[in-house]
Order: C-alpha cells, then structure tokens, then sequence
C-alpha cells in the first residue's frame, strides 16, 4: 500500500468519512435531524468533489485490485447521486413515522460507500466484497421501519435470497479462479482468452459461468431469479424502495461491466444467449405482472424488473459484438435512476402521511388536487413508457440502437422490446388515468412536503427534461465511461 | 440567416402553451382568448408561409438545419414542400377552429385543455415539417400525449376504454417505426464507412434508397414496420378499430382534430417516407395494400349505413374515405396520388365540419342517437341547412370539394385496375345512402318526441357557432370549384414521389 493507492480511492476514503462523521453528529446531538441531514449531504458532496477531481485520471490501486478509470467515475457519480436523492425524499417520510434519520443516513452512505466500491474492483475478491458492502446496508434499509411487519417480511426476503445468490455468485467465482489461477479481472480475462484460443468451454469454466449468471441475475432482479423484488419493494419504507430500485440495480450493473465484460469477455459467444434469454423472459414476465398490479409500489417493482429486461439488452447486444451496448447500458442507468427515484418521491410524497396506502386509488384526482405534484408523476411515467423528448425514451432507443447494430437475433429481441414497451404503456398511463381522469375516492390526502423535497423532486424532474432534450450530454459521458475495448 | 418561418411556426403553439400554463386558472375566458390567439397566430403564419412559397419549385424549401445529437448524426432539420405546406395550413386551420369550437363545450379544467390542444398542434405542424427521421419521429409521439388527455378527460361515459385502446394500438405501431428508423439509420451508416452522418437526414437517406442500397428483404421489414404504424393511424382496415371507439369518446374538438390531422398522419407517412425510401417493397406490398384499401372504402361503407349514433357514423364514413386516401397512393399514378392528397384536405374539412355540426347537436340535446332526432329542420332552418351542405359535401356532389379528390383517384386507378374503379364507384352510391337517410332521419318530419321535450333548448347554430362552420364551407365551395390551387402545388411533390417509387419500374 502506498500513498497514491489511497489517493487512488480518496472518494471511497471519503464516503467512508462521511458516514462516520454522520454517526458521530448523532452521538453528540441525538434525535436531532438538522445537523446529521446537513452533515449527510455536505459529506456527499465531499464524496462529490473526491470524484471530479479524479474525472479523466487513469490509474490502478493495491495491485491492480482496484481500476479508478472513466467508468469508476461515471458509476461514482451515479451512486452519489442516488445517495443524496435518497436522503432528500427521506426524511419527509421518516420523520412522521419517528424513524431514526441519522441512522438511516450513515446505513446508506455505507451502502453506497460498497457500490462505488464495486464500480472500480477489477478484482474478483474485491468485487465480492464491495458487493456484500453495498448489499448488507441495503438489508436493513428494506427492515427500518420495525414496526411494520410488511417491512419485515420484505427484509427477510430480500436478505434470505440476496445471501443465498451471494454464496452462488461467490461459489461461480471460486470456480473461476480455480480454473484461471488468479483473481485478477485482466488475467482472468488473457487466460480464458487462451482458453477460448484452445478449443471448447471446459466444465470447470462452464459450471463457475453458470454459477455467477445466476448470482449476478439474483442482484438485478432478472427472470426468474426475481422473486425477491416486489416483496421487498413493496414492503419497504417507500425512500427506501426508491434507493433499492435503483442503487442495488445500477450496482449489479456495474458487477456485470467489471465481472461479465471486464473478465469473461472472451466467452461472451458462450452467455450471449443465455442473456438474450434472460433479458427477452424479464422484461416479457416484468410487464405482464405489472399490468395486473393495483398498488402502485408494487407495479413499480414489476416495471423496474422489466427495466431490468431492457438493460440486459445492452449487455446482450455488446456481447453481440456492439460496444456501444455497455454505453447505452450506462445511459439507461443514468435515465432510469432520474425518472424512477421521481416516481418512488410522488408516492413517498403522499405517503407522507402514515397510514397512507400505495394503493392506486391513492392517485384519484390528484391532477386536481396537487397540479405540481400530478404534472411531475405524469412526466416520469411517460419517461419511462418511453415517450419522447424524455429521458427514458433516450435510453430505449440507445439500447434498441445497440441491438439493432448487433443484428441477428438481437433484431428480434429489440422488437421484442418496443412491444413490452407499447405493452407497459398500459399499466404507466393507467396511474394518469386514475390522477387526471378519475374523481378522488377518499378524503383528499394532503401532501404539502418539505423543502428538502422539494429541491429533490425538482432536481429529478428537471434531470428527466434535460436528459431528453439534451441527451447529447449524457451520450458523451456514457461513451467516455465505456472503457471496455477489444 | 433568414426567419426561420418554420420553426416559428412549429413553436408559436408551444409558447401558447406556456402562456396559457402561468395564467391564473379562475379566468378561464382570458385563457380560452389567449389559446385562440396563438393558434390564429400559428394560422396566420401558415398562410404567410404559404403565399410565400415557390410555385412549381422541386424539393424542399425554408429548410432549416441544425445539429441535434451529433454523435448520431441527428438534425433538428425542418422544411416544406408543396404537400407538406398545404398539411400545415390545414393543421392550423383546424386547430383554431376547434379551439373556438371549444370555447362553449369545455367548462372544466379550460386550461389543461388549451394546453393539451396546443402541445398537440405543435406535434402536427412537427410531423409534416419533419425532415430528419428521428425528429419525425419524436413530433409523432408528442402527438399522442395530448390526445390522450383530451379524449381521457373531456371525452364521454366511456372514456378511459376508449383513450387506452388509441393508446395502445398508436404505440405499438410507432414503436416497430422506431426500430425500423434505426435499422435504416444503421444501414446507411454502413453503407458510409461507419460514419452517422447524415444517417437520419430524409433526403440523404432517399439518395439512398434511389441508388438501390437498401436490400429488397430489409426494404420490406422496414417498410411493413412504418406500414403498420401509418395503417394504425390512416387507419386502415383491418387496424381501424380504435378510431370509432376514440371518435365517438372525444369531445367534439377532440373529434375535428382526430379526423381532420391525425389520420392525415398516418397518409402523410406512407406518402412522404414509407414509398420513398423502400420503393421496392411498396411495389412487393402494393397489391395487398389496394386490396386492404377497397376493403376498408366497402366495408366503411357498409358498416355506416347501420350505426345508430351519429358521431359513430361519421367515424365509420372516414375509414371508407381514408381508403380513398392508401387507394391512391399505391396505384402509383400522378393523378391519384393528387386525388388522394386532395381527398386528405377534403376529409379534413368536411369530416371536420360534420363533427362540429353532431357537437352542436349534442350541446343542445346531450345525445347522438339518431333514432330519437327527427324534424332538426323545423327547429333549426340554418342548423339544417349547413349540415345538408356538409353532408352533400360529404357524399361527393359535384362542385364541392369532395368529388374531385375521389374522382382524381378513381381516373387515376382506372389505368391500374379498371375493376377496383368500378367496385369504389358503387360505394358512391353507399355514401349518398347513408348520408342522406341519416340526414332524412334527422332533419326532416316533424320534431320528434326526445326532441320536443327540450323545448326552448333546440336553439339554432350561434355567431360563434357559425364563425367555426363557414370557413370550412367556404374552403370545400373554393376547391371544389377551383380544385387548381391545390393540384398545382402538389404537381412536384407527386412527381417526386413517383420518381422515387418508380424507381424500380414497378
């Protein structure tokens, strides 16, 4: 270890810092929100400072254990980003349920702390490790509210199934360095070469491939590997379900770049179909079930597992020769953290009240009653059906480009895609309908959330405008970030 | 640099739009004025545009270009031609007078309704200004939004039925349109070293396809792709079946707007891109398509003479006279494709003016059944009157406008297939049938019972009323009597079209 090693992982470092400073601004003012909430973004935005200083550096820490490139600072910045959005809808939800916020804070800079840990690992083990970092905090995020067994029940899922794909990711792994001899993405990656060169797939390689898909399908909440997802989404505080939609998603992304691009490269012919088959069953399966779903959180759950489908197409089309399949991988990550945190903050917004339900009666009326907050909710859901000039639109037509320049029978599964597309515009406009067409059913539920929110719903909201009327911005940081080059 | 007339015409609507968002929602008559003035702002613009244009020129004018997204090759490229600037003045036309049309109807949320006519008169004029596909394409989509809404929450009892199935089906055509603009994309840029150039410019990507580029199996994937998204909303038959549903469910405007723009969308479409660049699968899809289109004028035909509604009715009579329209277009003749490009404004006005005539109706009774009206002309002289006119307008009467569109296309068929002229003149005869006994049903006799019981109410057509109807009257006596003004301008674009059809000799 040396100095520039840490120097190397100085947003880390300061990630780290920051939660730990949260911590001990609670320990000298309990029970008081105000310092840690300041204490949280302040650090964030140290973190977020840390990463920009470092955009456009190369350089590789402890060995080659940890890679500080453009992706590292792309995904960095990505994570943050979620962070402090997070902690921004958070307390208008927490504070009412006398919820704890500085622990919640520092359970989240941890856990985003493990996923820009994840984004720069270009080593097996450390992957494994930043990935168990970024998973822990996110199971007892899912359990916070005590109280509320739907919460529990969700937590338990989430943290019986994400152990149990842990040991197989890690029993995938263990295989792969048994077969390759190092832990290393790149000598992993020039000895499967040679491998590759040698002939056939030996079992050995076949069974830790096998082993990792399924682990890594675990994490991004691919069919079938999904069951997790809407329980723990659903039961979860709703800022919490925001962060888990997102953070853990872009984080198994990030695991799929470095692991799946970075190191089994050179077998791609070997997983392309089996990608093609996950991503064509997880977005068919995420959008069928979506469509049946009454409670908006739930159906979110669905949706972002069919977002998931859609992304696996990037990786499919990259693994079908096309590198800018991992651009546009990166792009919809950025597009989808925006317009789906955006959706979760409306429902968080209404839920501000407890005992409010995520039900979709919840948004009868609410075009009338809350214009700002009806408009905002209508933008991410056509954001995300795909409606142009929006973000989500960008990152359909990215990947579907993607595919399309892959050809062969990623054709069919960009067609595919476009008809989930058409297909989820069902259940995404259903909400509109029942915000602007339908009468309230209840008593009118007052939102009226605080300036924190406010700020972060403006920021999402803008973000969501921006991307879609200047994706040009965002395409050329996702073309930066794609480091991968055979 | 010169005004870029076009893109003030594009976006006079959108800063309507804004205006009309910051207004205070308790007046709602300062926001009725104000959305009728930028739409008569949009209108007169597009009549200034339209004096402006170069006769008898080839190709494009008023073009304007700009890097969009250049990574891409992606342009925010607009510019007109003669079909493109007569589509324009019809869309601002219509607009305008639907927003009047609205000014007594629309009660409630008045400024979420301005708003959502204006963003989707900003997607119209984009789509027919449009000349880089991706471009195209996202105006295209941005139509479907406000359309939504207006049929979703102004429309009638079965509203949200009738909005999501539009919806859908819309969707799951344009969406195929999609992959099938980026594999065109695609396939130019490898036919350029890989460079993305230009891979979305219409005209690039026409010079193209007249050098035989695209390969016949792609041609004909792409083309049945966009073929599918401009039939959904043409709409052909058998992908019309959201338009009586969406018809009947909107508010009247809604309904103008529906009838008079949109399903020209969906003509313009395959006229201005789908033949052009896939020439050769046109030529492979044009036989079925004719045949889908004869079937469409028949059973339009047929299917109107039982509808006991009458916006369902006048929503059946446009799948038949939109199968004038694809009819048309693929028989590959000059004087049909004017004929069908005629018949398009025709529609618009008249179908437009019928629209407006069964929402007069309505306000007055808040009912469309046909079989309870009865004796309209007794109580309503003027009333009954504009609406014989329209009907007869409808039906095709000589000197009115729309008998020459239908005439120019049953002559321009005739050369191709003589049989198909003959089947579509005897639904001549349908047309007349159902117009007329629908019109006999309701205005002739003495006043019916459901009527009488109204009393008072069965007041004749008001100023505004009138404002909205005899500008189309006017503009149907014009073309039908001068049908010149139109076929001059369209005497290049068809030329063009021809040229890029005939390109491999059909």
């Amino acid at each position: 270890m040396s100095w520039s090693d840490l120097g190397t992982i100085s947003p880390v470092i300061v990630a780290v810092l920051a939660a730990a400073a949260i911590l001990l601004v609670d320990l000298a003012w309990p029970n008081r929100r105000r310092p840690a909430i300041f204490t949280a973004l302040t650090g964030l935005g140290a973190v977020a400072v840390a990463i920009l200083i470092q955009a456009g550096h190369t350089g590789s820490a402890f060995g080659g254990s940890y890679s500080l490139d453009n992706l590292t600072v792309f995904l960095d910045m990505l994570f943050v980003v979620i962070a402090a959005l997070t902690i921004l809808f958070a307390v208008d939800y927490l504070e009412p349920r006398g919820l704890p916020i500085a622990e919640f804070a520092a359970v989240l800079v941890f856990a985003v702390t493990g996923a820009m840990l994840v984004a720069g690992s270009t080593d097996l083990l450390v992957l494994f490790v930043a990935l168990e970092l970024m998973v822990l905090p996110g199971y007892m995020l899912a359990g916070f509210a005590r109280r509320d067994p739907y919460s529990t029940e969700g937590a338990i899922k989430y943290f019986l199934l994400g152990s149990f794909s842990s040991a197989i990711l890690l029993f995938g792994l263990a295989y792969v360095w048994g077969m390759t001899g190092t832990t290393r993405v790149d000598g992993v990656a020039s000895a499967l070469a040679t491998a590759v060169a040698h002939g056939s797939l030996q079992p050995g390689l076949a069974m830790g491939l096998a082993f990792m898909t399924a682990g890594m399908a675990f994490k991004m909440a691919a069919v079938p590997f999904h069951y997790w997802t809407p329980d723990a989404y659903q039961g979860s505080p709703t800022p919490v379900t925001a962060y888990l939609s997102v953070g853990p998603k872009v984080g198994a992304f990030a695991i799929a770049l470095r692991l799946f691009v970075g190191a089994l490269g050179p077998l791609k012919a070997d997983w392309l179909p089996v990608v093609i088959v996950l991503a064509a069953a997880t977005m068919t399966l995420g959008n069928l079930v979506a469509i049946t779903q009454d409670n908006v959180k739930r159906m979110l759950a669905y949706s972002s597992i069919a977002h998931t489908g859609y992304i696996l197409v990037g990786l499919a089309a990259y693994a079908g020769g096309q590198q800018t399949g991992l651009s546009a991988i990166l792009f919809y990550g950025a597009a989808y953290t925006f317009m789906n945190m955006g959706a979760f903050a409306v429902v968080t917004a209404l839920q501000r009240r407890p005992g409010v339900s995520s039900q979709i009666g919840t948004f009868a009326g609410l075009g009338r009653r809350d214009p700002w907050l009806g408009a905002l909710m209508a933008l991410f859901l056509l954001s995300l059906t795909g409606i142009p000039p929006l973000a989500g639109f960008w990152a359909k037509a990215y990947v579907i480009l993607a595919a399309i320049q892959a050809g062969g029978w990623l054709t069919a599964l960009a067609v595919l895609a476009m008809i989930n597309a058409a297909a989820a515009a069902f259940y995404y406009l259903r909400v509109v309908v029942y915000m602007y067409m339908r009468e309230p059913t209840e008593e009118a539920v007052a939102s009226s959330p605080g300036v924190l929110f406010r700020v972060g719903l403006a920021a999402v909201g803008v973000g969501t405008l921006i991307f879609g009327l200047f994706p040009a911005l965002v395409t050329a940081a996702a073309n930066a970030a794609n480091v991968f080059h055979d | 640099m010169s005004l870029p007339i076009l893109s003030l015409i594009t976006f006079t609507p959108l800063v309507g739009a804004l205006v009309v968002a910051v207004l205070p929602s308790n007046h709602p008559d300062l926001i009725r004025r104000t959305a009728l003035f930028f739409a008569l702002a949009a209108w007169t613009m597009s009549l200034g545009l339209l004096g402006a244009y170069a006769f008898g020129q080839t190709g494009f004018q008023f073009n304007e270009a700009t890097d969009w997204i250049p990574t891409f090759g992606i342009q925010y490229k607009l510019g007109v031609d003669g079909l493109s600037v007569l589509m324009v003045v019809l869309t601002t036309t219509l607009t305008w007078i639907s927003v009047l049309a609205s000014f007594g109807p629309i009660k409630d949320r008045v400024k979420g309704y301005m708003i959502s006519f204006l963003v989707l008169e900003v997607g119209m004029i984009g789509v027919f200004l449009a000349l880089d596909l991706f471009l195209f394409y996202i105006f295209w989509e941005i139509v479907l939004v406000p359309m939504y809404l207006i049929i979703g929450i102004w429309g009638g009892a079965n509203r949200i039925y009738a909005t999501m199935k539009f919806v859908l089906y819309t969707l799951v055509g344009s969406l195929l349109m999609l992959i099938a603009i980026l594999a065109t994309a695609y396939a130019y840029q490898v036919g350029h070293g890989g460079s993305w150039v230009g891979a979305f410019d219409f005209q690039q990507l026409q010079r193209f396809a007249a050098s035989g580029q695209f390969g016949d199996a792609f041609q004909n994937l792409a083309f049945l792709a966009l073929f599918l998204a401009f039939a959904i909303k043409v709409p052909m038959f058998p992908f019309h079946t959201w338009l009586p549903d969406a018809h009947t469910e909107a508010p009247t405007a809604g309904s103008v707007i529906l009838a008079g723009v949109l399903l020209k969308l969906g003509a313009y479409g395959l006229i201005r891109f789908a033949v052009p660049l896939y020439p050769h699968a046109a030529h492979t899809f044009a036989y079925p398509i004719i045949a889908l289109s004869v079937v469409a004028i028949v059973y339009g035909a047929i299917v109107s003479i039982v509808q006991p509604d009458l916006k369902r009715l006048v929503a059946y009579s446009s799948v038949s006279h939109m199968g004038f329209v694809t009819l048309g277009i693929f028989v590959f003749s000059a004087t049909a494709l004017q004929g069908a490009i005629l018949q398009m404004i025709n529609h618009g006005l008249i179908t437009g003016g019928l629209f407006l005539l069964v929402g007069v109706i309505y306000e007055r009774t808040h009912d469309r059944t046909i079989a309870k009206m009865g004796g309209v002309g007794a109580a309503m002289p003027i009333y009954a009157t504009v609406f014989g006119f329209f009907i007869l307008a409808s039906a095709g009467l000589p000197g009115l406008s729309g008998f020459v569109g239908e005439f120019l296309v049953f002559v321009g068929s005739f050369g191709v297939a003589p049989i198909i002229s003959v089947a579509t003149i005897i639904v001549m005869v349908l047309a007349a049938t159902y117009l007329l006994w629908m019109f006999q049903r309701v205005a002739f006799g003495t006043l019916s019972d459901f009527l009488k019981g109204l009393g008072g109410h069965l007041t004749d057509l008001n100023r505004t009323e009138m404002a909205t109807l005899l500008p189309l009257a006017v503009l149907i006596v014009v073309l039908g009597l001068f049908p010149s003004l139109v076929l001059d301008l369209l005497r290049a674009p068809a030329q063009a079209f021809l040229a890029a059809a005939g390109v491999v000799g059909g």
